[in-house]
């Protein structure tokens, strides 16, 4: 059992090698440019903050601004890597289960001895796995921009940062597998797991920005990410939402192993 | 030993559209069972039904003895299956795709894949994607039949491959039977499966109308029998005979259809003095359109 899902794990890296770099690489040196320029906006960017709307920084988890790793949150981790790394995870799961129908693949595989159920298991652990190979590759870039330009940036943070989207990541692989129950063209599994993606940020903003409706918060994952980056990780949450990325993945694979593949 | 594959009023359905409906075959172990009809009859659905890939709304399959549905995973550890438009995607080579199933089987090394790669002539180096369909075919021959299935499937198996590696892929298939591997076949080349099956089941519109042995398919039909006479008067006398149909006569030579034994018309062209005479077996093709035609009313 486990000889074929590290085989499957393996051949889903090795086909996304050029995938784990378009989305290591570039999210890598924009973090380590926002590293670089630190030093150089650091006053300026105090002075702006401090004219925010309170709201408004608090939606968008902005503080004072006073060092490297709020600026990282500000710029990175408050809303471009949770969103990227959300879609990748949906692109990277459905490439293993509705990509595969698409291009034949499924049907050659599910020709061999191996139950659906741990197709689509396997596709979950290789993105958890592609996902954790684009955030070190983002750390070690971040971290680079920080040696370079002196922004004395806490690597120990940085990496609480980028691990803490992880789970978060993971839950819409988990929410991907769900729609590979309903749909097997990637366009739809992609487009209908990247809507709830945004909807859930919108919710979580919404829930942020208005006291009153503060509770809608408790519909969308993100109410659970934090801010690991100046607060460390919050294990239990980070726990309980790779367990809920766990659930999703199994219902789906429930959901896969019932439907109909059709030619 | 227990059939390779037993269907009972196996059916699928799709809301009112009919996949196949109320389809019972048994296929035997080093049997090669042909599967036939036109676009959109119910070969595929058959074939998906069988490996599970899709689910049966009625009746049931049995293959090795075992539940279609329930140990599915078990009956493909025996079994090779090449899809109807075989595709892995573009970037994976052939010997990279032999790799991960060879895994998934838990065979060590690559079994007879090298071997069969030299036989078909199949570059397993270079990605798919690069390929032509019938070079993509042979991979898919080859993924099929490597690990030594007791059981075939194969949907339309020699689409794209040139006339050399058809028939290597007839002899491959005679081998296989030899071997005692069961293999049911769908094919559109009437021609490669009057050669290589033992058995044909003739589908229409989703349900199983003839299931016959090749021999007594083609002894059944009628023959086409061609007759130059040196006295042409004789000729229209044919007609009389029983089993005779299509009788055309012109310019001193006679064509028509004969229905079971010709010992009738020799005996009545034996009266006369008979210069040429041609009996030509129908091919498959001409079965298979005259059992469409009558099923069809």
């Amino acid at each position: 059992m486990g000889g074929q899902v590290g085989a499957l794990v393996a051949t889903h890296l090795s086909d996304r090698r050029r995938s784990l770099l378009a989305w290591g690489v570039p999210l890598g040196l924009w973090s380590a440019f926002v590293v670089l320029i630190f030093p150089s906006v650091e006053g300026a960017l105090s002075k702006a903050i401090k004219n925010y709307p309170p709201a408004l920084k608090e939606a968008f988890g902005i503080g004072e601004l006073a060092n490297v790793e709020q600026y990282l949150q500000a710029e990175m981790l408050s809303l471009i890597v949770p969103l990227a790394l959300g879609y990748l995870a949906v692109r990277a799961v459905a490439s293993g289960l509705s990509g595969a129908a698409e291009s034949g693949r499924l049907d050659v595989l599910l020709s061999a001895p191996v139950s659906r159920s741990r197709l689509a298991a396997a596709s979950f652990a290789a993105t958890a796995v592609e996902l954790a190979i684009v955030l070190v590759l983002t750390v070690i870039l971040t971290g680079l921009g920080s040696l370079v330009s002196g922004a004395d940036l806490s690597l120990g943070s940085a990496l609480a940062g980028y691990a803490n989207v992880w789970p978060l990541a993971l839950v819409f692989a988990g929410l991907g597998i769900v729609a590979t129950g309903f749909s097997l063209r990637t366009s739809v599994v992609t487009g209908a797991v990247a809507g709830v993606l945004v909807t859930m940020y919108v919710i979580d903003l919404i829930g942020k920005l208005d006291p009153g409706l503060s509770g809608i918060r408790y519909a969308s994952v993100f109410k659970y990410y934090g801010n690991a980056i100046e607060d460390g990780i919050e294990p239990i949450a980070f726990i309980g939402v790779t367990a809920a990325a766990i659930i999703f993945a199994a219902v789906g694979a429930w959901l896969f192993e019932r439907r109909d593949l059709s030619a | 030993m227990r059939p390779a594959i037993e269907t009972e009023r196996l059916t699928k359905l799709y809301g009112n559209h009919r996949g196949i409906e109320d389809v019972t075959i048994t296929v035997e172990a080093g049997e090669v069972f042909g599967f036939l009809g036109p676009n959109g009859a119910g070969k595929t659905t058959m074939i998906r039904t069988l490996l599970d890939l899709i689910h049966p709304t009625g009746g049931s399959a049995r293959i090795f003895g075992l539940d279609s549905r329930r140990e599915s995973v078990a009956i493909r550890a025996r079994l090779g299956n090449l899809p109807g438009d075989f595709g892995y995607g573009r970037e994976a080579t052939g010997r990279e795709a032999i790799g991960l199933l060879a895994r998934l089987r838990g065979i060590q090394g690559q079994g007879r894949a090298e071997s069969l790669a030299k036989r078909f002539r199949a570059d397993l180096d270079r990605p798919l994607g690069q390929l032509s369909r019938g070079n993509r075919q042979k991979v898919g021959l080859i993924l099929a039949t490597f690990h030594e299935p007791e059981l075939l499937i194969l949907d339309e198996p020699t689409g794209g491959l040139d006339p050399l590696m058809q028939e290597e892929f007839l002899a491959l298939v005679a081998e296989e039977r030899e071997r005692g591997c069961a293999v049911f076949l769908s094919s559109h080349d009437l021609d490669e499966v009057e050669r290589v099956c033992d058995r044909v089941g003739i589908v229409r519109d989703a349900r199983l109308i003839a299931v016959e042995r090749m021999a007594d398919l083609l002894g059944k039909a009628r023959r086409r029998v061609t007759v130059e006479l040196a006295d042409s008067a004789g000729l229209s006398d044919l007609g009389a005979l029983s089993g005779i149909s299509d009788l055309e006569v012109r310019d001193g030579r006679a064509t028509f259809k004969v229905a079971g034994e010709l010992d009738p018309v020799i005996k009545a062209l034996a009266e006369h003095h008979v210069t040429d005479i041609e009996a030509v077996h129908p091919t498959l093709e001409e079965v298979f359109l005259g059992y469409y035609r009558e099923e069809g009313g």
